[in-house]
C-alpha cells in the first residue's frame, strides 16, 4: 500500500506542476493578445464614466487579473483566483462565472464521450482478440486493415461522412444540438427518447473513431502475449483450452486499461471537433466559442479544465494499473 | 561442476550492418507480397507532385464563375464549384500546397528534435534522461487541439511554414520517445559498448552505426506525427478559429459546411467531398506504407 | 479406503492405485520434424531414433539449433507451427503413439502422463497470478476432484526441494528467485504424478551453487518417484552429472548415443570427441582445450545431402559427401559416421 501511495503523491506533484505550467501558459497568452483587450476594456470604461478603480475591480472580474500592476502582480492575482476556483467571468454570457458555464457544458461532453469510448472498448477488443488469432487468414487481415483505415481517418471526417450519410442524404437521424426544443427538459419520454435520437451519431462517431486503435492495440497485445512463454508452458501443462485463453485475455488487456484510463481524459478534449460538428454544448464547444468570442476567461477555463481531466486520468490509470498488475503493486516497476 | 559450456550464438558489431543489407531485402518482399503497400508509397509520391506542381498550374486567385456559384459535380467542374463559383477541383489542388509544405516543415523538426533529443536521452541517461523524459511526459499529457485553440488567439497561422513550426514544436515527443527506446534496447544488447571497445567514436557509432538501424523506427514516428499534424491544421481551419487568409482543405471544409450548407443541402456536397477525399486518400496512403513498415521491422507481427 | 471384510483375501492389503505406473519406456523411431520457411520444409530434427529406457536418466546435449529442444517438444506432439512432425513415431508406455494423439486425450497426456519442465530464465508462469491459483488451474485442467489434496502434495513436493511451500504457492512469478522458479517448474509437472519428465535447460541462466542445487534434487526426486527423465543441455557438465545415458545431436541428427560414462571416456564420433576436447581442465595446460573449429549449421545450412558435420570435420572421406551415415549400434552404443564404421571394420 505504501508503494500506491508513493506513486499517488508523486502523480500529485506532477499533476499539480502541470496544472501550474499550463495555467501560465493561458495567462501569458491572454496577457500577450494582439491589441491588447484588458487594456481597451479597461479604457473603454473609464471613457463610460467609471472610476479607475471600478473599471479596474471589473475588468479583474472579467480576466481574473487587474490590468494595472506589474506582470508579478497579474500573474500572482491570476493564480490567487484559481486557487479558489475562480475562473473569472464569461463575458459572452455577461454575468455568469466560468465555472458554472462549464459544469453546465461538461455534462454534454462527458456521457457521450463515456458511452462512446466503453462501446468502442468492448467491440475493439473483442475483435482485436480475434485479429490476433486469426492474423493469418482473411478475416484477420480484414479486421487489422479495418482498424488501421478507422484508426486513420480524423475523427470530423468520420463525423462530417457519418452526418452526409445519415442526416443529408438518407435523413433518418438528427444532427443538430443535443435535443429537440420542441420538448419539455425534464423527465418525460418525448424528451429522454429525442435525446437519445440526437446523441446516436456523436456516440457513434466516438466510437467509430477510437474502435481502430482498440482492434490496433489489443491484436499487437494479444500477439506479444501469445509469443510468451507461459502461454506455451501452459499448454504444455495441459491446462484447458478456456483457462489458457483466460490467461491471455488477462494479460493482453492489462496495458489496454492504462490507455482506456488515458483516452477518456485526451477524449474530453478531442471533443472538440464532434461537439462543433453536432451542434453539442460540451467543454469543446466552449472552448472554440470562447476562443471565436475572444472570451478569454471562458476559453482558459475550459482549456484548464480539459488539461485538468487529462492529468486527472493519467493518475486513475496510474493507480488502477498498480492495484491490477502484481509487478506493480509489490513495489517492482514494470520495465 | 565445470563451465563447459558449448558457445550460443554470439551477436556482434555486424548485426547493424547486416540488419541495413537486409532491410532493401525486406522492403522488397513486403512490398512485392502485398501489392496494396506499393499503392501507398505511390499515392503519398502522387500528394507531393500535386504540392509542388500543381499550384504552378493555376493562377494565384482563381477565377470565379459567377454564373455557376455551388454548382453539382458535372464534366466541366468534376467537383462542382464553391459559392464564388470557383473550380473545386482547383482548390484542392491549390490548397494542398499549404497542407504538405506544413507537414514538410512538421515532419523535419520532428524528426530532427526527437531523434537528437531521443539520442541524447538514450545515450547520457541518468539525470538528463530522467529530466528530459518528464519534460516530454508532460508535453504528451498536455492536450493538443485545445492547446492550438488557446494558440489561435494569439497567432494567425497565415504562413505554411509558421503552422509547420509550431505543430512540429508541439510534436516531436512520440518520435523522441521511440528514438530514446531504441537507443537503450540498442545499449541492452551490448551493441554500444561493443562499439566502443572497438575503439569507434561516439560521433561514428551514433552517425554509421546507431541512426541507420533506428532510421525506419524514426520514419514510422515521424509519419504517424506528420499524419496527426496534418489533421490538426486542417481541423483548425475548419473550427473557423484562425482567418480565411490562406487557400487549404480546412477553410474549405469550414466554408462548405459552415457556409455553403453541405451537410443541410445535397447541391454542395460536391465541395464538402472533395477535401474529405483528399484527406481520405492521404491517410489511406500514410497508414498503408506504416503498415508495410511496421512489418518490415516487426518481425513478430510478421506473417508466414 | 478400508474394506477390509468384503474385498477378496487373496489381495490382502494391495495399495490402491490400480496399476502401480512404474516408470514408462519411451521409444522415439525414424522421427522427422520440418519447419515451413520461404525456402521450402526444412527439417529440424531428421531421422531421429532413441530409446528412453524406464527409470533412466537421458541427456541429450547439442548447441543451439541442433533441434534439440524441437526433439524434447516432439515427445508431448507440442512441435510449435510453423514446424510439424513429418515422420516417425514417439511410442510412450500407458499412452501408445503420441504422435497420432490429438485433442483432448493430448491435452490431457500433457501435464499427467508427461511433465515438461522450461528452462528456469524462461517466463513458465502466468505473471498475473500467484503459484497456488495456477496449481489449481492445473487441478480443474485435469479434472482433479481433490484439490486440497493437490495443494498438499504440492507443498510436500516444494518442502522436499527445500522451499516454504505455503509462502511459494502465495507468491507471484516475479517474486520468486531463478532456482526458486525452477523448483516450481518441477513441482508443477511432477504434482499430477506424471512418470515420464522432459527438463528443458534445467540450469542455464542459475548461479553454480543454485545449478548444482537442482541437479541434485533431480536425481533425487528422480529416485524416489520411479521418473523416466529427459534432459535437454548444451552443457556437458550437467550430463555427466546426472545422466545414465547421453546422446548427442548435432545439425539434426543424433550422431551418437551410449552410456554416459562410456561416451564421455572414449567418444567415437568425431564431433563427441571435439567437444570433450573442447573442455578446459582445472589440472593441466589450458592450451591442450582446443575449441571446434567453424560454426554450427543452422536450419537452412545444413547439408541436404551427405554427412551433416563434414564442414568441420577432420575425418572427412570423399563418402561424407554423398551418403548420410547410419546409426550402427555397438553393443550398447550407437554412432553414425562413416569413419567409425571404417575403424571398426578394419
Amino acid at each position: 500500500m505504501t508503494v500506491i501511495a508513493r506513486r499517488l503523491a508523486g502523480h500529485l506533484a506532477r499533476g499539480l506542476v502541470m496544472i501550474l505550467v499550463v495555467a501560465t501558459i493561458s495567462f501569458f497568452i491572454v496577457n500577450n493578445i494582439p491589441g491588447d483587450p484588458m487594456a481597451a476594456r479597461y479604457e473603454k470604461l473609464i471613457e463610460g464614466g467609471m472610476s479607475p478603480e471600478a473599471a479596474a475591480q471589473a475588468v479583474k472580474v472579467l480576466y481574473g487579473f487587474q490590468p494595472t500592476g506589474s506582470l508579478w502582480q497579474q500573474y500572482t492575482d491570476y493564480m490567487g483566483g484559481l486557487l479558489h476556483l475562480d475562473l473569472g467571468v464569461s463575458v459572452s454570457r455577461p454575468g455568469t462565472p466560468v465555472l458554472d458555464v462549464l459544469g453546465e457544458a461538461a455534462k454534454w461532453t462527458v456521457l457521450p464521450v463515456l458511452v462512446g469510448t466503453l462501446l468502442s472498448f468492448l467491440v475493439g477488443v473483442i475483435l482485436g482478440v480475434f485479429a490476433a488469432i486469426r492474423r493469418t487468414s482473411k478475416l484477420g487481415d480484414a479486421l487489422a486493415i479495418s482498424g488501421s483505415l478507422l484508426h486513420g481517418i480524423p475523427q470530423y471526417v468520420l463525423a462530417m461522412l457519418l452526418v452526409v450519410i445519415f442526416a443529408t442524404l438518407i435523413p433518418i437521424l438528427p444532427a443538430d444540438g443535443p435535443v429537440d426544443i420542441l420538448f419539455e427538459p425534464g423527465f418525460n419520454a418525448g424528451y429522454i427518447g429525442s435525446l437519445a435520437e440526437h446523441a446516436v451519431l456523436p456516440v457513434v462517431t466516438y466510437a467509430l473513431s477510437a474502435y481502430g486503435g482498440w482492434v490496433l492495440a489489443m491484436k499487437s497485445s494479444v500477439v506479444t502475449v501469445l509469443g510468451d512463454d507461459f502461454i506455451l508452458a501452459a499448454e504444455l501443462r495441459g491446462m484447458k483450452r478456456s483457462i489458457v485463453f483466460r490467461y491471455i485475455a488477462r494479460n493482453a488487456i492489462l496495458p489496454l486499461f492504462t490507455i482506456l484510463a488515458l483516452s477518456l481524459g485526451l477524449l474530453l478534449g478531442g471533443a472538440v471537433f464532434i461537439e462543433k460538428i453536432f451542434n453539442y454544448p460540451g467543454l469543446g464547444l466552449m472552448l472554440i466559442n470562447g476562443v471565436n468570442d475572444r472570451d478569454y476567461a471562458l476559453m482558459s477555463g475550459a482549456f484548464l479544465l480539459i488539461t485538468g481531466a487529462v492529468i486527472v486520468a493519467n493518475i486513475v490509470a496510474d493507480l488502477f494499473y498498480s492495484t491490477i498488475d502484481p509487478r506493480v503493486r509489490s513495489g517492482e516497476e514494470a520495465a | 561442476m565445470s563451465a563447459t559450456v558449448i558457445p550460443e550464438t554470439s551477436g556482434g558489431i555486424s548485426t547493424a550492418s547486416a540488419m541495413r543489407r537486409n532491410f532493401w531485402r525486406g522492403v522488397w518482399r513486403v512490398m512485392r507480397r502485398k501489392p496494396s503497400r506499393l499503392a501507398g508509397a505511390v499515392i503519398l509520391a502522387g500528394f507531393v507532385v500535386m504540392a509542388v506542381f500543381g499550384p504552378m498550374f493555376y493562377p494565384d486567385n482563381l477565377p470565379g464563375d459567377a454564373n455557376a456559384i455551388t454548382r453539382p459535380p458535372s464534366w466541366e467542374h468534376w467537383f462542382g464549384t464553391d459559392p464564388q463559383g470557383r473550380d473545386v477541383l482547383a482548390l484542392v489542388i491549390t490548397g494542398s500546397r499549404y497542407v504538405l509544405l506544413s507537414a514538410a516543415v512538421t515532419a523535419l523538426i520532428t524528426v530532427v528534435f526527437g531523434t537528437g533529443l531521443g539520442l541524447f536521452s538514450g545515450f547520457k541517461r541518468g539525470r538528463w534522461d530522467t529530466v528530459l523524459m518528464r519534460v516530454t511526459d508532460m508535453k504528451l499529457t498536455i492536450p493538443g487541439l485545445p492547446l492550438l485553440l488557446v494558440l489561435a488567439t494569439v497567432w494567425k497561422f497565415g504562413n505554411p511554414l509558421q503552422m509547420g513550426l509550431v505543430l512540429g514544436l508541439l510534436g516531436w515527443g512520440g518520435v523522441a520517445r521511440a528514438v530514446r527506446a531504441q537507443t537503450l534496447s540498442l545499449r541492452e544488447r551490448g551493441f554500444i559498448e561493443a562499439a566502443r571497445g572497438l575503439g569507434l567514436s561516439t560521433g561514428h557509432i551514433i552517425g554509421k552505426e546507431l541512426l541507420p538501424s533506428m532510421a525506419p523506427y524514426i520514419a514510422m514516428n515521424m509519419l504517424i506525427a506528420v499524419t496527426g499534424a496534418v489533421y490538426a491544421q486542417v481541423g483548425l481551419f475548419f473550427l473557423g478559429v484562425l482567418p480565411y487568409e490562406s487557400n487549404n482543405w480546412g477553410v474549405m471544409l469550414n466554408l462548405a459546411v459552415f457556409q455553403a450548407g453541405a451537410m443541410i443541402t445535397p447541391y454542395a456536397l460536391g465541395y464538402l467531398l472533395a477535401p474529405l477525399l483528399a484527406i481520405l486518400l492521404l491517410t489511406l496512403g500514410i497508414v498503408l506504407v506504416v503498415d508495410a513498415m511496421d512489418e518490415i521491422f516487426n518481425p513478430r507481427l510478421r506473417e508466414e | 479406503m478400508a474394506q477390509p471384510e468384503t474385498a477378496p483375501p487373496q489381495t490382502a492389503p494391495a495399495p490402491v492405485p490400480a496399476p502401480v505406473t512404474p516408470a514408462p519406456g519411451v521409444r522415439i523411431d525414424g522421427l522427422t520434424v520440418v519447419y515451413k520457411t520461404t525456402a521450402g520444409e526444412l527439417p529440424a530434427v531428421r531421422d531421429v531414433s532413441l530409446t528412453l529406457e524406464p527409470g533412466t536418466i537421458t541427456g541429450i546435449v547439442g548447441e543451439s539449433g541442433s533441434g534439440k529442444s524441437t526433439l524434447a517438444l516432439s515427445l508431448l506432439n507440442a512441435v510449435q507451427p510453423p514446424g510439424r512432425i513429418a515422420t516417425g513415431s514417439v511410442e510412450i508406455d500407458g499412452l501408445g503413439d503420441v504422435v497420432g494423439l490429438a485433442g483432448e486425450r493430448l491435452r490431457k497426456a500433457r501435464g499427467a502422463h508427461i511433465g515438461y519442465v522450461f528452462q528456469a530464465a524462461q517466463n513458465s508462469l502466468n505473471p498475473l497470478k500467484t503459484v497456488g491459483k495456477q496449481l489449481l488451474d492445473l487441478g480443474r485442467s485435469h479434472g482433479v476432484d481433490d484439490l486440497r489434496g493437490l495443494v498438499r502434495e504440492a507443498k510436500e513436493l516444494l518442502g522436499r526441494m527445500g522451499l516454504d511451500g505455503a509462502r511459494v504457492l502465495d507468491s507471484h512469478q516475479h517474486e520468486l528467485s531463478g532456482g526458486m522458479r525452477q523448483r516450481v517448474g518441477i513441482m508443477l509437472a511432477l504434482v499430477l504424478n506424471a512418470h515420464l519428465v522432459v527438463l528443458d535447460e534445467p540450469t542455464t541462466a542459475l548461479d553454480m551453487i543454485t545449478q548444482a542445487n537442482i541437479l541434485k534434487i533431480v536425481r533425487e526426486v528422480h529416485a524416489e518417484r520411479g521418473l523416466t527423465t529427459l534432459v535437454i543441455t548444451h552443457d556437458i557438465g550437467v550430463v555427466a552429472e546426472v545422466a545414465d545415458r547421453l546422446a548427442v545431436m548435432y545439425g539434426g541428427r543424433l550422431v551418437e548415443q551410449g552410456p554416459t560414462r562410456e561416451v564421455l571416456g572414449a567418444p567415437r564420433h568425431p564431433y563427441t570427441r571435439g567437444l570433450i576436447q573442447a573442455i578446459p581442465r582445472l589440472v593441466g595446460d589450458i592450451d591442450e582445450a582446443r575449441a571446434l573449429p567453424g560454426r554450427p549449421p543452422t536450419l537452412a545450412t545444413v547439408p541436404k545431402q551427405g554427412c551433416v558435420f563434414r564442414e568441420r570435420c577432420a575425418l572427412r572421406m570423399d563418402i561424407c559427401e554423398t551418403d548420410d551415415p547410419a546409426a550402427l549400434a555397438d553393443g550398447p552404443r550407437i554412432v553414425a559416421c562413416h569413419a567409425v564404421g571404417v575403424k571398426e571394420r578394419a
